[in-house]
């Protein structure tokens, strides 16, 4: 069981700081943009819909990047280190790692440059290296106009109806789902069929990756939680791919 | 492995972030990976192009024009391709959206409890609250009173919908037009819109 996965409906957790910002540090913006480049420049990307032409772009990127990666990578944190670290600082953690692993950079070379920054006292306005070409930041805006559509086109009907009384599959979740915690076991009504078929960045162990029909699935809160712990007038609609979903005797 | 290094806790925490991201992306550039404007691009790009102020002149089209909420109801991505917006609407994290509306009688919540999912397209990057784990916790189990405290009190006979984005639909609120508008243009009723009531967790004040 991964924490991660099991959050919603925690007890005693106490007010929710309502803060409005995206981001609440200068340092926070450049990550998001070093991951949405990373998801831009992912060589997945040439066989995607719309396919990009991801050969021709003058990036030394060779890799695959997703949100699936993103979050695979969060979903494997101790669970008690990924509530204590802020949003940005998973990804920080994350992102570095991957191009550690992957061979981009060494760990040394990190700590190296890092150190550099530090001793420049003002960190987020210390100098940055000039180059690269601006085919890269090209693709990298092609990719937020076109997208990465997982929607797809299959033969065969979808398995379950508007209507269908469905329960909801407790398979293990190996590294990655798709599939909150507090829905496993439990029993809710299809409210909606969504037309078409939708695929998954890359095959999860728990089904995800071929194209398959997407519900959305209405339980009553009590059914998750129990009468006294729900709000009588509220039903939880969940988006589920249909691996996800079995029949309700 | 290097994770055990990355997720280091420091003192210093904010300080040695902001170094270390600027030495990442440093390396970034130096390595061929990524150019020295591609961060800025991107992040100008969500300033200018992909935010909110999208998901307020749909919201606003949809206040005055009847026919184009029933649209945007039905297929919210072909009905928003309808309107002169910048290019991107079906674009990243918003290839399919859907659009829930709030009535009288019902009042729809978005959530994500396995992540962060939003529709940035329409709104942008999720604000703090959105990805707070305690905000996705209790809002899923809790939500008349998570909304209490953020300052919107529903009535116990109004129906709350939550909808957790787990799989690839991204998901915002048709917020009710407040009374006392009858007299605005569409761009003034835009200006009333904020990320919060289009995902459900604020009401529009006149």
């Amino acid at each position: 069981m991964k924490l991660q996965h099991y959050i919603g409906g925690i007890e005693n957790l106490g007010p929710v700081e309502f803060q409005k910002r995206v981001f609440v540090t200068p340092w926070e913006e450049r990550i998001f943009g070093i991951h949405v480049a990373m998801m831009g420049l992912s060589n997945h990307l040439s066989e995607s819909l719309p396919k990009y032409r991801i050969d021709k772009v003058p990036t030394t990127f060779k890799s695959f990047w997703t949100w699936g990666h993103l979050r695979t990578g969060a979903e494997g944190m101790n669970p008690f280190d990924y509530f204590k670290f802020r949003y940005y600082e998973k990804w920080l953690g994350g992102i570095s790692g991957f191009f550690v692993d992957e061979g981009y950079i060494t760990q040394e070379e990190l700590d190296a440059k890092t150190a550099e920054y530090l001793t420049d006292g003002n960190v987020d306005d210390g100098p940055l290296p000039k180059g690269g070409s601006s085919k890269i930041d090209k693709q990298v805006i092609q990719y937020l106009i076109e997208g990465d559509s997982p929607k797809r086109e299959i033969d065969g009907k979808p398995k379950f109806s508007v209507g269908d009384k469905v329960i909801i599959n407790d398979i293990p979740p190996d590294k990655h789902t798709r599939l909150p915690g507090h829905l496993r076991g439990k029993t809710g009504v299809v409210s909606e069929v969504y037309p078409g078929a939708y695929t998954y960045f890359f095959p999860t162990e728990d089904g995800l990756g071929t194209p398959m029909t997407c519900y959305a699935v209405a339980f009553k809160p009590a059914d998750i939680w129990g009468e006294a712990l729900s709000d009588p007038k509220s039903t939880f609609y969940a988006d589920l791919f249909e691996t996800y979903i079995a029949p309700a005797s | 492995m290097s994770d055990k290094k990355t997720f280091k806790y420091t003192a210093d925490r904010e300080i040695y972030s902001a170094a270390k991201v600027r030495a990442l992306e440093a390396l970034l550039i130096e390595k061929g990976i990524i150019s020295d404007k591609t961060v800025d691009k991107v992040l100008s790009f969500f300033e200018t192009e992909m935010g909110p102020f999208n998901g307020a002149k749909i919201v606003a089209r949809a206040w005055i024009d009847a026919d184009f909420k029933k649209r945007l109801l039905k297929d919210a991505t072909a009905a928003i391709a309808e309107l002169k917006l910048p290019a991107g609407m079906a674009g990243a994290e918003g290839e399919h959206i859907k659009v829930a509306e709030n009535t009288p009688k019902v009042h729809n919540v978005i959530i994500c409890t396995l992540c962060s999912c939003y529709p940035w397209p329409t709104l942008g990057l999720p604000p703090y609250w959105f990805k707070d784990p305690t905000f996705r916790a209790r809002m899923a189990r809790e939500p008349r009173a998570v909304l209490k405290e953020f300052g919107v009190n529903i009535p116990a006979d109004v129906e709350i919908k939550l909808w957790d984005s787990s799989a690839q639909i991204r998901w915002m609120v048709l917020p009710e037009r407040p009374a006392g508008t009858e007299g605005m243009s569409e761009k003034q009723l835009a200006a009333l819109l904020t990320p919060e009531a289009m995902m459900g967790v604020a009401k529009v004040a006149a």
